[in-house]
């Protein structure tokens, strides 16, 4: 799937594959919170309904040109940075584009929820973002700090490299067991990336209102699942290329996705939220520092 | 009625309507004492999530508008805001007695009694308060509504908004809105273009 017909046949089919695994994922984790609330809960594909739903109302309010354009980016951004992360046999963007560009793009739908937020001047949706972009301060420093790491351990700044380098060596070289201080520290940003609990501080519905999302309605806030189902499988897999040594097939990837994601689910089911400093701090008292320790121990392993 | 109201739905829309009932989001506008009965729906014990019904916090996200009980003067404006806000479809459901005739507080000067003169309601539900079983088979059988697309007061508002309006000025006075419900009706095709 790395060239000729192939390779275009994938490109056209993987956001498709990517929002199927995102629907079953978005489905699987709301079943699984009801059950932990010992709920019966929704159908496994209720995210699938729902954005259908979203995408057939029949008035949709456009506050502006930039709320539609937002629209665009924030769907196009996950896109294009979903194409650089590798998966099962398909690793062709990869080559191009190391980690260093997925972390560059991975800021892009952040931003264009930022403008469309803007423009819509609901103030919530503006706590929101500010909210978010506090977040970000949190575990993308953590998640850089733990790219420094594997970049400073093998020499490569290149995701799949990594993957195969962990393929080859077994579980042992798996990054979290190899690098246990980088895996726990990545785990907490992992849990802030998805925007679960204890850090769902972004969403919030109690006291902001969905923030971002307050005057979304209709076709806009359809964009806006699309976007969160694409991201779901994307964010796990980076996740997993670098700690979990990647997958080899795609029952592999199944697996270890849904495990993955369970690990998070299970945690933002039973925590309440923090409040944003408390989030923030929280980030920079633990998850910092141990990502930190782990680069200097790998500093000092390699002199 | 139309002669397009009187034709079949298509197969599209009919498959449509099968799944658009999957998933509801409702907004709880808890004016009145019959709140208290919505807890125990969407939690564990009668757990309304099964049937893809949920709680939004949004006017734009939602599509059923539940106005739980009592509306003062005062409340039914915000009401009004909040429905002209959302995206159609839409359905609002009366809860308890309150919202059908005045329920309780018929005798009082700051309610008003009858919510279907101001807005187009899609289903009333009964007693005071109506237990969550009540509330489970009412939307069930909003739900079949749907499906069979009988679902339709919405563009009531849209095609006899003449009607509402009058009652909403009888009782308010000049009250203003944000968006202009007949240039929408126009502009969205629910009713014929007058030129
Ligand atoms: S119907 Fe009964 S329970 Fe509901 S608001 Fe009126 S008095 Fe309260």
């Amino acid at each position: 799937m790395n060239s000729g017909i192939g390779l275009i046949v994938w490109i056209i089919a993987y956001p498709f594959v990517s929002f199927f695994l995102g629907v079953l994922l978005g489905g699987y984790g709301r079943k699984l919170t009801a059950r932990v609330q010992r709920r019966v809960g929704p159908t496994w594909i209720q995210p699938l309904f729902d954005v259908i739903k979203l995408m057939t109302k029949q008035t949709n309010i456009s506050h502006g040109y930039m709320h539609d354009v937002a629209m665009m980016m924030l769907v196009g951004g996950t896109l294009m940075t979903m194409y650089f992360v590798p998966v099962p046999g398909f690793h062709y963007f990869s080559q191009f584009g190391d980690y260093i560009v997925v972390m560059y793009l991975l800021l892009v739908p952040p931003l264009g929820m930022a403008l469309g937020v803007g423009q819509t001047a609901n103030p919530n949706g503006s706590i929101g973002i500010s909210r978010a972009l506090q977040m970000l301060a949190g575990y993308e420093i953590t998640l850089v700090m733990t790219f420094i790491g594997f970049a400073m351990k093998h020499g490569t700044t290149s995701m799949y490299e990594l993957m195969k380098l962990q393929q080859a060596g077994g579980p042992a070289t798996w990054g979290i067991f190899a690098e246990p201080l980088l895996g726990i520290a990545a785990l907490f940003a992992l849990q802030g990336m998805l925007n679960e609990k204890p850090f769902e501080v972004i969403i919030a519905p109690h006291e902001i209102a969905t923030g971002p999302m307050t005057e979304m309605g209709g076709k806009y806030l359809g964009m806006m699942f699309i976007q969160h189902l694409i991201a779901l499988p994307m964010e796990l897999t980076i996740f997993m290329n670098l700690f979990l040594g990647g997958a080899q097939s795609w029952v592999e990837y199944v697996v270890k996705l849904f495990v993955l994601f369970t690990l998070v689910l299970v945690v933002n089911a039973v925590y309440g939220r923090f409040k944003t400093d408390g989030a923030l701090r929280f980030f920079w008292k633990l998850p910092l520092p141990l990502a930190a320790l782990g680069v200097v121990m790998i500093m000092a392993n390699g002199m | 009625m139309s002669d397009k109201e009187l034709t079949q739905r298509s197969a599209w829309e009919t498959v449509l309507a099968s799944l658009k009932k999957r998933s509801l989001w409702m907004l709880h506008y808890c004016t009145g004492c019959g709140a208290v009965e919505l807890p125990p729906t969407m939690t564990s014990r009668f757990d309304m999530e099964r049937f893809g019904i949920m709680p939004m916090v949004t006017p734009r996200q939602a599509d059923i508008l539940l106005i739980t009980g009592y509306l003062s003067v005062k409340t039914l404006k915000r009401v009004i805001l909040i429905y002209e806000q959302m995206q159609a479809p839409k359905y609002v459901v009366g809860f308890g007695s309150c919202t059908i005739n005045g329920g309780m507080y018929w005798n009082s000067y700051a309610t008003m009694k009858s919510l279907d003169r101001y807005l187009p309601v899609e289903l009333y539900l009964a007693g005071c308060m109506p237990r969550p079983e009540a509330i489970i088979s009412g939307f069930n059988s909003l739900i079949d509504r749907i499906d069979r697309g009988e679902a339709n007061s919405w563009k009531d508002y849209y095609e006899n908004y003449e009607f509402y309006r009058k009652n909403q000025e009888h009782t308010f006075g000049d009250i203003e809105t944000h968006r202009s419900i007949a240039d929408d009706a126009q502009y969205y095709g629910f009713v014929e273009v007058t030129k």
